[in-house]
């Protein structure tokens, strides 16, 4: 009699336990992120992610991506203090993710264990890079490189050789020619900043940043526009630009070049579902989506790196992930190589608005007497 | 129950006013209340000493004074002259050019300056011709600074100076210059002591407005790589949310371009009210034939002038066709797709324009109109402040009324429980706040030409309220009302700066499209929506010339 209503209260568990899972698959309808992450790379994922709950939950999603800033995709979601408007925040610095989960604003990642443990923690020597939250509310997407842009025919004219690394944008034929964003404005300019100062140290650092300003002929109001600008032929070579939105202005037709020089810091865009999220199961799922290797591969078309070392950015000949490839200089993963890193992001963090005091000051303030 | 007329008019006047004071006043109070506190919520004019401290800020307000006195004097050359070409002067397509010469008004925010970088920047088609035929080594920089920007606005502003001098000179009695010329008056000597100091109610709004504008637009200094103003600093340091300090110079900033929106007003109160209509009877002026040489030398110019203007244009249309245009004079590849990305694959844009203008629009209509009625038939107590706000709400830019918003009505409403900026509504709501004027001013200017007598004489005969008003009323007063409506119209479906901040995923509009996709990088689908925008508000346009004619410039003033 015992063991019958064991069984029968087994039975009943397990019963509820596969209705309770039927229930958790089921998805909402609609999945909003905030993301500094350019539409090129936010658009197709989205659209593919729409396609695949449609095969798999039979559920027409309603998808939509708010274009900000890191900071004010921080800022904003700051202000809806714990009410969000959006499900998802994509992209950025981790350390403001780390920051967001110490306000209680973003929600523990609710998804498979294989797929995270499939990202190793970290990468990169002798500074790591977190690849994913340890103490799991955020985790990376894919990897990409800041490197640097130019145009081919406008340095042609110039006169000046193609740069291969940070040093070669200080050549004085590019006087004028160079665009890049205001650390105090752009993540990605910031940590390139910071990449300069902790390669070269502080003092010699700043001098480097002050020849670069004396070469700059704009600062841009927002880190997209550095490629966009080159793209175009406006100025010869840019500073500090995400690998994908250079592959972007390439894949429009336009004559760019990109590299990335060693020490470029490489960022692992991460993504965090917001507490009080609205649809939290959809956003779920699609972090668990784009992990997984159909994720993984639309995003590898666009220019970025897999998170993971189970796949490799590849393609048949002609293809746009070999496009990406040869753009990105023959990377196809970045397990396969020894990653530098000297970044140290908790060094930047600490005295982030130091480094902007300081870059007002010497060179935002002091831009046309250094132009002399 | 019925209640008296009385109380009637009485709700709509209480509900006008509650309207006036929860969506204009209280944001308002929201920023200054900001600006003078800490995040802990103390008291502190600390921002402001901050502020004045600061040299690079002392730079950019001292940058921004002189941009906007820059921007006056070059729109008020070439607005007076065109003015003068269009009232005085009979020559071949004049009503064309007068119709032309509005268009550059209706360029949207960022599509003007991206369509001269596009001809005239460093990798513009005339750099590229000089470089291509002449071997010109280094590119002439006609964008990158303060004379790019100087550029772009004149082009963007010289019709509000044309408007206003227009709107002016054409209520100038030819009577009073004839009579000067009779007594031997010459030409000049006219113009100096009849003619102008006539015109300068209608110079001084018009001039005004050009410096507010100047000093407002963030969008435009940012393209060409200039920063050190005050509206773009503004913009920029709320932008980055990171660094409260950073931020709360922003508003600080915000509030700052209110106080000077407000003393400029002020200062030029006595021309820049709703004017006196009295004479809104359009004097027929003769216009003096001009002689087959001179005849062809004002085409000529106005020709000239037309071609700097549609520089944009141009600039966009070849930008929203061509595919991967760069250091080529014109698009190598031309395509269809950027169009078809932004109007049929995602048509959200468009639709969401044309709704929330369009609500703004109807919102624009039943608070203005009232409103105008408020100020022309009634002794209502605070009429003359009614007045005031409407001006001011021309003055303010856009920026600081989107701050404004945004930290005023992010908390949760009663009953709803849901903050009204989280709700799609306060976007109708802050077009039809920003573009009010335009509705008030040309149904107060339509009101005022109807003689309160001629409806007596109706009600006299034995008409009922409402045969009267819809016989006598509305037939004298539609096109007023209507030409100010569809300004608000356009002016709405344009508005960046305000929408800005408060736009979330599914409410963009075409004016937030254009900046997503400009930020984006994608420059050729930013394009093809200015291009789009280009065409919705030529067209309204066309509809205002044709009903008003050029007479349109009592709106802004």
């Amino acid at each position: 009699m015992v063991r019958r209503m064991k069984t029968l209260a087994l039975a009943f568990a397990s019963m509820s336990l596969a209705a309770g899972l039927a229930v958790a698959q089921q998805i909402e309808d609609e999945l909003t992120l905030i993301t500094p992450v350019a539409k090129t790379l936010t658009d197709p994922t989205l659209a593919d992610f729409a396609k695949f709950a449609k095969e798999k939950w039979n559920i027409t999603l309603k998808t939509s991506a708010l274009a900000a800033g890191t900071p004010v995709a921080y800022g904003r979601i700051l202000e809806w203090k714990g009410r969000p408007e959006v499900d998802i925040f994509w992209g950025g610095e981790s350390a403001l993710f780390d920051k967001l989960a110490e306000q209680k604003l973003l929600a523990r990642l609710d998804i498979p264990k294989a797929a995270l443990d499939a990202i190793p923690t970290t990468i990169g020597k002798p500074k790591p890079i977190y690849l994913k939250d340890p103490k799991g509310f955020w985790t990376g997407t894919v990897l990409e490189p800041y490197g640097l842009v130019y145009h081919p025919k406008v340095l042609a004219r110039l006169g000046v050789p193609e740069p291969k690394d940070w040093d070669d944008l200080l050549h004085p034929k590019l006087k004028g020619h160079v665009a890049q964003c205001a650390p105090s404005r752009s993540s990605s300019s910031h940590a390139t900043y910071e990449v300069i100062l902790q390669r070269d140290g502080d003092d010699k650092g700043w001098e480097w940043l002050k020849r670069l300003g004396a070469n700059t002929g704009i600062f841009t109001a927002r880190s997209r526009d550095v490629p966009s600008v080159v793209a175009r032929g406006e100025f010869a070579a840019g500073f500090a630009v995400p690998s994908y939105m250079a592959f972007e202005d390439r894949l429009a037709g336009f004559e760019l070049k990109f590299v990335a020089p060693k020490t470029a810091w490489i960022t692992p865009e991460p993504i965090a579902v917001l507490a009080g999220a609205k649809h939290p199961k959809a956003a779920m799922a699609f972090i668990e989506y784009l992990l997984s290797e159909r994720g993984q591969r639309v995003a590898m078309e666009r220019g970025v790196f897999p998170i993971t070392p189970k796949f490799r950015v590849q393609g048949a000949p002609g293809s746009r992930a070999e496009m990406a490839v040869e753009f990105t200089g023959g990377i196809r993963s970045y397990f396969d190589i020894d990653v530098v890193n000297i970044y140290d992001d908790d060094k930047a963090q600490g005295r982030y608005e130091k480094v902007n005091e300081q870059f007002r000051k010497d060179i935002e303030s002091a831009w046309e007497t250094l132009k002399k | 129950m019925k209640l008296p007329r009385g109380s009637l008019a009485v709700l709509g006047f209480v509900l006008i006013w509650a309207f006036l004071i929860l969506f204009i006043l209280f944001p308002l109070t929201r920023i200054f209340y900001d600006a003078i506190t800490n995040e802990a919520g103390q008291f502190t004019l600390g921002h402001f000493h901050d502020f004045f401290t600061d040299s690079f800020y002392l730079r950019s307000f001292w940058r921004s004074m002189v941009l906007g006195v820059a921007a006056v004097l070059t729109t008020s050359v070439i607005g007076i002259a065109v003015a003068f070409l269009i009232v005085r002067y009979e020559f071949p397509y004049r009503k064309t050019f007068s119709y032309l010469t509005m268009l550059p008004m209706i360029l949207p925010p960022l599509v003007g300056v991206l369509g001269f970088v596009f001809i005239l920047g460093r990798a513009g088609t005339v750099n590229i011709l000089l470089m291509d035929w002449f071997g010109l080594e280094t590119p002439v920089n006609f964008m990158y600074g303060m004379h790019g920007v100087l550029l772009v606005e004149t082009v963007h502003l010289f019709p509000l100076m044309t408007l206003s001098i227009l709107d002016a000179l054409a209520k100038v009695d030819p009577s009073l210059e004839e009579a000067a010329q009779g007594i031997g008056a010459s030409g000049w000597h006219r113009f100096w002591t009849i003619t102008l100091p006539l015109t300068t109610p209608g110079y001084i709004s018009g001039a005004l407005l050009v410096f507010i504008w100047t000093f407002a637009d963030f969008i435009t200094p940012l393209v060409v790589g200039v920063q050190d103003l005050l509206a773009p600093q503004a913009y920029l340091n709320i932008m980055q949310f990171v660094d409260r300090r950073i931020f709360r110079m922003g508003i600080v900033i915000s509030a700052l371009l209110v106080v000077l929106a407000i003393l400029f007003v002020i200062a030029a109160r006595e021309y820049v009210a709703i004017k006196d209509y009295s004479s809104l009877a359009y004097s027929r002026v003769e216009r003096r034939r001009l002689g087959p040489v001179k005849r062809w030398l004002a085409v000529g110019l106005l020709m000239l002038l037309m071609i700097v203007c549609v520089i944009p244009q141009v600039g966009v249309l070849l930008a929203a066709v061509g595919r991967g245009w760069a250091l080529t004079p014109f698009p190598v590849h031309y395509t269809w797709e950027f169009f078809h990305a932004v109007s049929i694959e995602t048509p959200k844009f468009i639709i969401n324009s044309f709704v929330y203008a369009g609500l703004a629009l109807i919102l624009c209509l039943v608070i203005g109109v009232p409103m105008a009625w408020i100020m022309t038939r009634t002794r209502a107590p605070g009429r003359n402040t009614m007045d005031a706000l409407t001006t001011l709400i021309l003055a303010i830019p856009g920026t600081a009324i989107g701050i404004a918003y945004i930290r005023a009505f992010n908390f949760p409403l009663p009953f709803i429980d849901a903050p009204l900026t989280g709700m799609w509504i306060i976007l109708p709501l802050v077009l039809a706040v920003r573009r009010l004027p335009y509705t008030v001013r040309g149904s107060y200017s339509s009101l005022l030409l109807v003689h309160p007598s001629m409806e007596e004489a109706a009600a006299n005969v034995g008409a009922t309220k409402l045969r009267t008003f819809r016989d006598i009323t509305v037939p004298l007063v539609w096109k007023g009302i209507l030409v100010g409506a569809l300004f608000s119209f356009i002016m709405s479906i344009q508005e960046a700066s305000a929408t800005i901040f408060l736009t979330l995923g599914g409410w963009e509009m075409i004016p937030f499209g254009i900046f997503t996709f400009y930020i984006a990088g994608s420059h050729s689908q930013a394009a093809a929506l200015g291009v789009i925008l280009i065409v919705v508000c030529a067209l309204s346009l066309l509809v205002v010339n044709r009903i008003a004619g050029t007479r349109v410039g009592g709106l802004f003033g």
